[in-house]
């Protein structure tokens, strides 16, 4: 993975950029020493590492802005960080930026449930908003496989998706407001715990963004009402194109599951190995699972029965109690860790249209074949997202860049069927080089020039989302002088910080 | 991961099996979120994924330890939440305490620390020495506010006030099955432990007794080795385990044994790793088959089966020690057989994460502890239970230092639902 | 350049943004504009049609100037919809025409099933436009989650036309249900009654509909007919007030009326649109007076106040939400906000329309 030439004179003046950040920070927010900076070399994509120049970790807004002041000042690209678990090296750093880690602001700030929002710090994980609120009996909807440990910072940076997103959407369409704080320092709020912004919709573009509009330190979320129950169903085919025809059906019949997942036979057979949910022998395998009272989720189920059945499944499963439930997810839950047990692996998230599933499955295994890596299939059947994992050896020489290719390959497949390069996982560093592929230069133009107004020095997580080539105009203009000569002056260059 | 050692670095089965537990995590950081000491400080590098990294780095490169990596590997309890919740199967268990030896063998430490962990190791695995320090730290109590280190402070404030006597219950025989006999056990008795409450296997015994156990306090048994293992002191660490697993062996061969008992299960996560420990040893075999015979006491009663009791208007708040719950998956045993013999029990929020006491880090962390004995306390009493009981005398004596309400052993519990007396804790604060 | 513009195909806009001299007021059917009509006409009436429907994947695309009945018709065959329930503000405006999907995504215009399944903003998953550049831009696509480069959607839903021209959009369908049941509540006054709103909507019961029109309050259910049934009955059970029920067309009819706020098509007066805490709406609407609809249990407020009432409503808000004057003297598509806000608007504005030709009227708002 190519990265632009680090700024060999911000490097040389690091122990004054250090001294300048440790002026508005603890000690223990300022991190420099390369023996600890190395732990920040990388998120949960770790085939792509880079140590940083140092890693800040504040605790308030107000030292967020404090922090992105003195970087701005001094030309200092900087990287935001949630939790570290994005698969498509969201965070990874350069070797002249500083690491800005959100971990330490986790605060709720306020709880309404009448109103049903939440408002809190980004560093907070995704599964402990929920966990503040299911005990008055909501939720958050969206939960993104790494809901355990992933922060909404994160989430907001990558518009997050998860499994329940076919009925209740992805991160975007949960979001109603955020407080940010922009690299020159200035602290603002778009949108707020009421449903229209007013305005241009800042909010959406700022969602998905990937950092590079500026630092998410609180958010307004909507919280939703948790459903009286829910109950998912297992469906095991012979053949992949009759369970993606059978996704189509149910879809078609205007029955609306919360989740349909995916599994492959590769992914069945590993899981089953790791996990032992007891997943019948099958080429493919469905998921699907609906919510509402005990009679809304027979009803539901029935109409689903009827159509599954008519596609001639080896088995229908229904989870008769919470212990069979749990076991129905153990599987899909576990394919992660299941695939990495055989190997290293590459998790990749194009979407495609749910008529293509057939055709791209049948295009992965012959590719699995031509590049000789194997390659598990688990997704959201219901959105068309899909998750191939490729397999590879990482402590093989050559194996990373052959599964890089093959990912590419995949990626494009998904492109050429009408579908993108990433349903939920962000550019990221990963799929940066792959963006001409789905974007004519004038539509990678037109998204530069949103980050030219946000942060027109271009230094907020520096080298992502758009193909070094590029950006390349941007950045030059940029690196050529930090601390040294005049900058492009930002449109906040001259405002106060609002704290 | 992708890892880079060198083949003669990979002829160490220690660094071996360093790179096969490496190997295996895919850094997607889900150890993060239930990472206690993540929780408090919220910097990676004081996270199971951030400390792998540091021991990763430190293992490559073979160079000796250095302070920082020292610093944030100490901070971590080895309280293995994290390989409750690594969806990958990480061992981290056996990758800390190899990054534990390697930093003991490679790096000097202030002196103080040296002190401090020597005279731990020293005292610490012997009733008898045990017993004197907690008299000195008695005498000392009145003045710890000069003591010149916050660890010495916090050594002197967990010594409890009272010292019980020695219990000649502990002493090597053989207890009769009181019903008819169904197993033969034999019975740990512990170091510590026994120098700081002598009820646990008095209850112990009694209720092992009364479902049918022959118990047998086995003739050279001592310190399972736990304390000195997670100080990263191996030698001292194997030399009790083989003295353990050379006494146990003799009553298995001999009179014959069904299982070894454990009622602390800090002890018992060390036990049943045995077989790990001396796999590159000869005395392989004898540690693998006395790991496979060691079981919790919960374990064991959940065997052997407890009769249902009638309700017994007691809200018991059950705190699991990690050595048990991430330790030896065991979750819901202990809260099972509580029920059974009619207790209501409740559990408090966030109940994976430790209170902090984890074997030596309360004396050795103590600004860490006290906040997660913090944190454990609010929630547990959140609960407003009348009693709290947990199944490691660390968390025990943690909790009992700060809780409004009375800390007992699960067993103790036990035994007094099922014709023993009434814990002493209970009697105290009634 | 005079006269009325309207290009037959994208490349055909792009030429004529290009050589734009002077300002152009974009007019799709011309129902929705709030604010004044400044320059030359360009109508989008030309760019018209269904480019593919795939019912089976829930996806549309359509260019921007086909009237949104025939994009209703074509759904409605396939007993699908578009959820975000598009308002028809003809009457409301005093305007005539025929709707564009165009028109409705520049407005974001989403009727009262936002609650439940979102606004335009959140139905619409991909574009083609015109930017100010006369460069023909793409963002999203036709699948329903994508994440690839920044979300241009978002930011052209509900831009009014002041960034670019829209030539296609794509968007994700919803089934339509089996059947649908609305509660009636009446005898309760605007207190109790958005209360009741609230609790409907903080209730499991997965409503669609929650608004409080000519003194009642409803609460709308969609969706199988036995789970319908089943959550009318509960409801019924825990909500305040004499509670009644219709179904079917009876229905329907409530919510095009709340939809398409039939309440104020009638009363003179400036109308505003506020955007506000739910808890906060009946304060709001006792402190202003005049005639009154909430919907989204009253996260949204619609008012017909008497003129130069603007300063008196923001000060009742107290910055607790926003207002959005749709009729009257300078109404403009926007609200007030904050100088950040602002500024990164107007940054938008001319990185999008450096030469300023879109809409000068409505893009007053982003300065």
């Amino acid at each position: 993975m190519d990265m632009p030439q680090p700024n060999a004179r911000i490097i040389a003046r690091k122990s004054s950029i250090l001294a300048l950040l440790s002026q508005v920070l603890p000690p223990d927010a300022v991190i420099g020493d390369p023996a600890e900076t190395r732990a920040y070399e990388c998120d949960a994509l770790a085939a792509y590492r880079c140590q940083p120049l140092a890693v800040v970790l504040p605790r308030t807004t107000e030292e967020v802005s404090a922090v992105l002041r003195i970087c701005h000042a001094e030309g200092v690209p900087v990287v935001p960080r949630g939790a570290g678990t994005s698969l498509a090296g969201g965070s990874m750093p350069t070797e002249d930026a500083v690491v800005m880690g959100l971990a330490r602001m986790t605060r709720v700030i306020e709880t309404d449930y009448e109103n049903r929002f939440i408002h809190v710090e980004t560093g907070r994980t995704n599964l402990s908003v929920t966990q503040a609120v299911e005990a008055e009996g909501f939720f958050y909807a969206p939960d993104p496989s790494s809901q355990l440990a992933c922060a909404i910072g994160g989430n907001i940076g990558m518009n997050s998706g998860g499994a329940h997103c076919l009925k209740y959407g992805v991160t975007t369409n949960n979001l109603l407001g955020v407080r940010m704080v922009l690299m020159d320092g200035t602290v603002t709020t778009i949108g707020g715990p009421w449903d229209e912004p007013g305005s241009l919709d800042l909010l959406g573009v700022v969602c998905g963004s990937e950092g590079q509009l500026g630092v998410v330190t609180e958010a307004w979320l909507r919280i939703l009402p948790k459903p009286e129950g829910a109950r998912p169903v297992l469906v095991g085919f012979a053949e992949n194109e009759v369970a993606g025809a059978c996704v189509a059906d149910i879809i078609r019949a205007g029955v609306l599951p919360v989740a349909i997942e995916f599994m492959d036979r590769p992914c069945i057979e590993a899981t089953e190995a790791f996990a032992k949910a007891g997943y019948p022998d099958c080429e493919a395998l469905l998921i699907i699972e609906v919510e509402g009272s005990e009679a809304e989720i027979a009803e539901q189920l029935a109409k689903i029965k009827e159509i599954a059945l008519r596609h001639n499944p080896v088995e229908f499963r229904e989870a008769q109690d919470e212990d069979q439930a749990r076991r129905i997810w153990l599987g899909r839950k576990s394919a992660f860790g299941a695939m990495g047990q055989i190997n290293d692996y590459m998790c990749l998230d194009g979407t495609i249209p749910v008529s293509s599933l057939p055709y791209v499955l049948r295009r992965i295994g012959e590719m699995s074949a031509e590049f000789g890596l194997g390659v598990g299939n688990v997704f959201h059947a219901g959105d068309g997202n899909m998750h191939p994992l490729i397999l590879y050896n990482a402590n093989k020489p050559g194996d990373l860049a052959l599964c890089e290719a093959f990912g590419a390959e995949i990626l494009k497949l998904c492109v050429e069927v009408g579908g993108c390069l990433t349903g939920e996982h962000g550019v990221g560093i990963e799929k940066r080089d792959l963006m001409v592929v789905q974007f004519a230069p004038v539509d990678l133009e037109a998204q530069m020039r949103v980050k030219d107004v946000f942060d027109p020095q271009w230094l907020l997580n520096p080298a992502k989302v758009f193909p070094l080539a590029v950006s390349a105009g941007r950045r030059d203009a940029v690196t050529t002088g930090p601390g040294a000569s005049p900058r492009t002056p930002g449109i906040f260059e001259d405002r106060k910080c609002q704290a | 991961m992708q890892t880079h050692f060198t083949e003669a670095q990979l002829a160490d089965p220690g660094v071996a099996r360093a790179n096969e537990i490496l190997r295996s995590c895919v850094h997607c950081g889900f150890c993060t979120a239930t990472c206690p000491t993540y929780q408090v400080l919220g910097d990676e590098l004081d996270s199971p994924r951030g400390r792998i990294y540091l021991i990763k780095d430190m293992l490559e490169a073979g160079r000796p330890a250095d302070a920082q990596t020292v610093k944030h590997v100490d901070r971590c309890l080895s309280c293995l939440s994290c390989m409750t919740t690594c969806p990958s199967g990480v061992h981290y268990m056996h990758l800390v305490d190899h990054a534990r030896v390697h930093i003991e063998k490679t790096y000097r430490r202030p002196w103080v620390d040296r002190m401090l962990r020597n005279v731990l190791a020293f005292v610490l695995p012997h009733p008898g020495r045990m017993r004197l320090a907690l008299l000195g730290a008695k005498i000392i109590r009145p003045f710890r506010r000069l003591l010149p280190d916050a660890r010495l402070r916090a050594m002197v404030e967990m010594a409890p006030k009272t010292i019980p006597p020695v219990s000649r219950n502990d002493d090597p025989q053989v207890f009769a099955a009181t019903a008819p006999r169904r197993m033969r056990v034999a019975l740990l008795t512990g170091c510590a432990q026994k120098a700081l409450n002598t009820d646990i296997n008095d209850a112990t015994i009694r209720l092992l007794r009364r479902l049918g156990c022959e118990v047998v306090v086995a003739k050279g048994q001592g310190c399972c080795g736990a304390l000195t293992h997670h100080m990263g002191k191996e030698d001292q660490a194997h030399s009790a385990a083989a003295a353990n697993i050379h006494a146990w062996m003799a009553e298995r061969r001999g009179a014959g044994l069904d299982a070894v008992v454990i009622n602390t299960s800090g002890c018992g996560t060390t036990v049943k790793d045995y077989g790990h420990m001396f796999r590159n040893d000869p005395l392989a075999a004898d540690a693998a088959e006395i790991a496979g015979l060691a079981k919790d006491i919960s374990e064991v009663l959940a065997q052997i089966g407890l009769p249902q009791g009638a309700p017994r208007e007691m809200r018991v708040a059950y705190h699991a020690a990690c050595s048990l719950q991430h330790g030896q998956q065991i979750k819901s045993a202990p809260k099972d057989l509580l029920k059974r013999v009619g207790y209501e029990v409740v559990e408090p929020a966030d109940s994976h994460l430790c209170c902090g006491s984890a074997g030596t880090y309360n004396l050795l962390q103590p600004e860490i502890s006290a906040q997660l004995k913090a944190r454990k306390l609010a929630t547990l009493e959140a609960k407003a239970p009348q009693v709290i009981a947990a199944g490691n005398i660390g968390c025990m004596m943690q909790l009992g230092s700060g809780a409004s309400v009375p800390v007992v052993h699960t067993v103790e519990l036990l035994d007094w639902a099922t014709g023993g007396p009434m814990p002493r804790a209970l009697h105290e604060s009634a | 350049m005079s006269g009325v513009m309207r290009p037959e195909t994208e490349a055909e806009l792009a030429e004529i943004v290009a050589g734009a001299a002077g300002p152009l007021a974009i007019q799709g059917g011309g129902t929705r504009r709030i604010g004044g009509a400044e320059g030359a006409v360009l109508e989008t009436s030309g760019l018209s049609g269904v480019v593919l429907y795939e019912p089976a994947a829930l996806t549309l695309v359509v260019r921007a100037g086909t009237p949104l009945a025939e994009v209703e018709a074509l759904l409605a065959g396939e007993r699908q919809r578009l959820a975000f329930e598009p308002l028809d503000m003809r009457q409301v405006l005093g305007r005539t025409g025929v709707s564009t999907i165009g028109g409705v995504v520049a407005a974001n215009a989403s009727g009262p099933r936002r609650v439940q399944s979102g606004a335009a903003r959140d139905a619409l998953i991909g574009v083609r436009f015109v930017s100010g550049r006369g460069e023909v831009v793409k963002s999203g696509g036709r699948v329903m989650k994508n994440v690839t480069g920044y979300d241009l959607v978002k930011l052209m839903a509900g831009s009014h036309g002041t960034l670019g021209v829209l030539s296609e959009l794509s968007f994700k369908l919803q089934a339509q249900p089996e059947v649908e049941a609305t509660l009636i509540l009446e005898g309760l006054d605007d207190g109790p009654g958005l209360a009741a709103l609230r609790r409907a909507l903080g209730s499991p019961f997965d409503v669609s509909g929650v608004a409080r029109v000519s003194g009642r309050s409803v609460v709308r259910l969609e969706g199988l007919a036995g789970s319908v049934a089943y959550r009318v009955g509960q409801l019924r059970a825990v909500l305040p007030g004499d509670v009644s029920v219709v179904e079917g067309e009876a229905s329907a009819e409530i919510w095009r009326n709340v939809r398409d706020l039939a309440p104020l098509q009638g009363p003179e007066g400036d109308l505003w649109r506020i955007s506000c805490l739910p808890t906060h709406a009946a304060e709001l609407a006792a402190a202003m007076g005049g005639t009154v609809l909430f919907d989204r249990a009253g996260g949204q407020v619609s008012m017909v106040l008497p003129e130069g009432q603007g300063e008196a409503l923001q000060k009742a808000l107290a910055g607790r939400g926003q207002a959005i004057l749709l009729r009257g003297a300078g109404a403009l598509p926007f609200a007030r906000s904050s100088a950040e806000v602002l500024a990164l608007s107007a940054g938008l504005k001319s990185a999008f329309d450096p030469k300023a030709l879109f809409n000068p009227a409505q893009s007053r708002g982003l300065f």
